[in-house]
């Protein structure tokens, strides 16, 4: 290879570094997304009002297991992102929020079974409820806006499936916060309506990755985008 | 050096540079620099100079060298880095090359009259030559020196004895002269009157 220009690059490059700070471990940026988000979730809840059925719902095995494994799913996506912005960080690392996912997903999923046990097609009718994609969107407002600041930070390895993930950990947040106000516990309108809102948001969030992270170019002291 | 050693040295490297140790960076890139000709080449980038992303690697891990974790090995990350340019290098080579057309022979002009009668009259050095000749002389002057010879500003100012903004005024007026004469002598020519 071209020995000179790749050491006049060297050169430049070394000239121009200067001290950085490494990024944090995934997990305490986790915490510190937790921290700058759940704030927000916590005031969306307030002002929403909690649900009157609250006291009930915490005794409902199912409904408690949705949550925690919402929660769950929310925290391992978020984690999940930062690993995938560091180069050299292990693939399967990207694949566990599936696990507390597939409880989320299988225990809506068994709940529709159950309905439709107990109902017959009755307990699995649909109607449109046009407040839960409004709700989410607003819960998980900052949530997305901290995490896509902190998956800025990052570097744009895997851009599709960082901002995917970014996403599922903004919308599973809100969506955590809006089972406190909103009372919809059907599974299939849960599974439809909230759930679906929040698999569009990562959707357009992955669509959109590669337009999101880019490689930046190293501005260089002397004033030139290398 | 082992791979072992060359791992935790550039580590150590690695994490004097985060620091801003520029020596210790130095030192880092260029024992880094092999082993990324040799991925980039293992990877048999189709149509792309190899040189080219090299470079391509080095300024991205000068980009995102804030996100080496001290704590973990340094190899992993660059070839990490180094396997993503690549990819990306490709992808954007096979973008560029769908919509490239290659054209056997390039044609010289076009076809139409309208673009073909201003080549002819500029082609022409007759007419120019005397088109300079026509102009009055301070103007004649200027256009010689400044578009002629290609002397600078400062040199003709220094040749002509004539200031740098009469000089500048001149060779404005000149060139204007010399579009409208041009112009005259090709309908002239034509004995059709644009």
């Amino acid at each position: 290879m071209n020995d000179t220009s790749a050491n006049q690059l060297i050169e430049r490059l070394a000239a121009d570094t200067t001290l950085v700070k490494p990024l944090r471990s995934p997990l305490l940026r986790t915490i510190s997304w937790l921290l700058l988000s759940a704030p927000w979730v916590v005031a969306v809840v307030a002002i929403m009002g909690l649900r009157s059925d609250l006291g009930e719902r915490v005794t409902d095995f199912r409904w408690m297991v949705e949550q925690i494994a919402t929660f769950a799913t929310a925290l391992a996506a978020a984690m999940a992102a930062f690993c995938a912005g560091v180069p050299g960080r292990p693939r399967w690392e990207r694949f566990v929020p599936l696990l507390p996912l597939a409880i989320w997903l299988g225990s809506l999923g068994d709940g529709c079974l159950q309905s439709w046990h107990s109902l017959g097609s009755a307990g699995l009718t649909l109607h449109t409820d046009w407040l839960c994609l409004p709700a989410i969107m607003m819960a998980s407002f900052a949530p997305a806006i901290a995490m896509t600041v902190m998956i800025l930070r990052g570097s744009a390895i895997a851009p599709m499936t960082t901002t995917a993930l970014g996403a599922l950990a903004a919308g599973g947040l809100a969506e955590f916060g809006l089972r406190l106000f909103h009372p919809e516990d059907a599974s299939v309108m849960v599974l439809i309506w909230q759930v679906g809102t929040v698999f569009a948001m990562v959707t357009i969030a992955g669509l959109l990755g590669r337009t999101v992270l880019r490689w930046r170019p190293a501005l260089l002291a002397s004033g030139t985008a290398a | 050096m082992s791979a072992d050693e060359l791992n935790l040295r550039l580590g150590t490297l690695m994490r004097l540079a985060q620091a801003g140790d520029r020596i210790a960076y130095a030192e880092l890139l260029r024992l880094s620099l092999p082993f990324i000709a040799r991925v980039v080449r293992a990877q048999r980038p189709y149509g792309l100079v190899i040189d080219d992303v090299v470079q391509d690697v080095l300024l991205s891990l000068h980009s995102v060298r804030h996100t080496y974790d001290p704590g973990r090995p340094f190899m992993p990350w660059l070839a990490a880095i180094t396997r993503n340019r690549v990819v990306d290098a490709q992808r954007r080579h096979a973008r560029i090359a769908r919509n490239e057309e290659f054209v056997p022979e390039y044609p010289e002009t076009f076809s139409g009259d309208e673009t073909n009668t201003d080549m002819t009259i500029q082609g022409d050095t007759g007419l120019l030559h005397r088109a300079i000749a026509d102009l009055p002389a301070g103007q004649r002057q200027a256009v010689e020196m400044l578009k002629l010879r290609e002397l600078s500003l400062k040199e003709a100012a220094a040749e002509s004895g004539m200031s740098i903004a009469a000089l500048k005024v001149a060779v404005h007026r000149g060139v204007k002269g010399l579009r409208q004469r041009l112009m005259g002598y090709d309908e002239e020519q034509s004995g059709t009157p644009k």
